[in-house]
């Protein structure tokens, strides 16, 4: 009788030490998978992003400088040293005395599209393009700036240029937009250089992103 | 004696099983902070009431937000332009 009572007891703790087991086991498999799922995925550990070059040369595989659509309107900035070419559908918005600004927005004043030129002010070249973007955003109190992609010296209609793909946050309103600035100089002169800017809300990019490129693409300095 | 034993040794590996989950929830926690850019949903006003006072007049700081500076609407939580001025 009390070695039958004594192999109850063994056989229960087995029992207990096994459900112990499986629950240890399920718990340790729900960390390791709540990781990735959990984590955006603008945010993966940089081993498993491509290298900046690749990242480049395949984010700017889109560019090709190119005539706009016939039934695009036109705006330049004085002395023809920038011309944008825009869809009719945007309205002009208002900025900084001597830039061009087009726009669509909702009803509510949230931007969908913003085009922007503005004549070349600071120190901002093709060699330091990327870096001067990111800086001057960060300068202008925006937060989470990053650097999407950087391209090489891209060929425009009537000159050379430089782009970044880029987003950051507002510090007002915390909009996310993600954009893309182009630094854009004459073949005669860089003193006619501009600076391009094709954004949108970034949940909006799937949406707009294409026509952004396409304005990118049809812009012409002199 | 050999059922206390027994039983022993159970909540011995009982403990042992606890004390390493709790140690795999806190290496977990211990990955690098993962940072993501708030999105916005809603729609929210982003561009200028006024219109532009013109120009690069700002220093080195940029441009003040909350309709600072040159009233962009980059100072109200619109995209920033194509201004360099620093």
């Amino acid at each position: 009788m009390h070695l039958r009572r004594n192999w109850a007891i063994v056989i229960a703790a087995a029992g207990v030490l096994a459900v112990a087991a499986v629950v240890a086991l399920m718990f340790a498999r729900g960390q390791a998978g709540s990781g990735p799922t959990s984590a955006p995925a603008q945010s993966q550990p940089a081993a498993s992003q491509p290298a900046p070059s690749q990242a480049a040369s395949a984010s700017f595989a889109w560019f090709r400088s190119e005539t706009a659509p016939a039934s695009w309107l036109r705006a330049s900035l004085a002395g023809q040293s920038g011309v944008l070419s825009y869809p009719s559908m945007l309205r002009p918005l208002s900025g900084d005395a001597g830039t061009v600004t087009y726009g669509l927005n909702t009803r509510a004043g949230a931007a969908l599209i913003y085009l922007n030129v503005t004549p070349r002010q600071g120190g901002e070249t093709l060699q330091n393009w990327p870096g001067f973007r990111a800086e001057h955003l960060r300068e202008d109190g925006e937060t989470a700036v990053r650097i999407d992609a950087a391209s090489g010296t891209l060929s425009f209609r009537g000159g050379q240029g430089r782009c970044v793909v880029d987003d950051y946050t507002t510090k007002i309103h915390n909009n996310h937009y993600r954009e893309i600035a182009c630094y854009v100089q004459g073949a005669t002169s860089a003193h006619t250089a501009s600076v391009l800017i094709a954004a949108t809300r970034a949940v909006t990019w799937a949406q707009y992103g294409t026509l952004l490129e396409q304005v990118v693409k049809g812009y012409a300095v002199k | 004696m050999t059922a206390r034993r027994v039983l022993l040794l159970v909540y011995a590996g009982v403990l042992a099983l606890v004390t390493a989950r709790g140690g795999a929830s806190h290496a977990s926690n211990g990955q690098p902070a993962k940072s993501s850019a708030p999105q916005t949903s809603s729609a929210q006003s982003s561009q200028p009431a006024t219109s532009s006072g013109g120009g690069s007049g700002s220093g080195s700081g940029g441009i003040p937000q909350n309709n600072g500076g040159d009233h962009d609407g980059d100072n109200n939580g619109g995209p920033s332009d194509g201004d360099g001025n620093t």
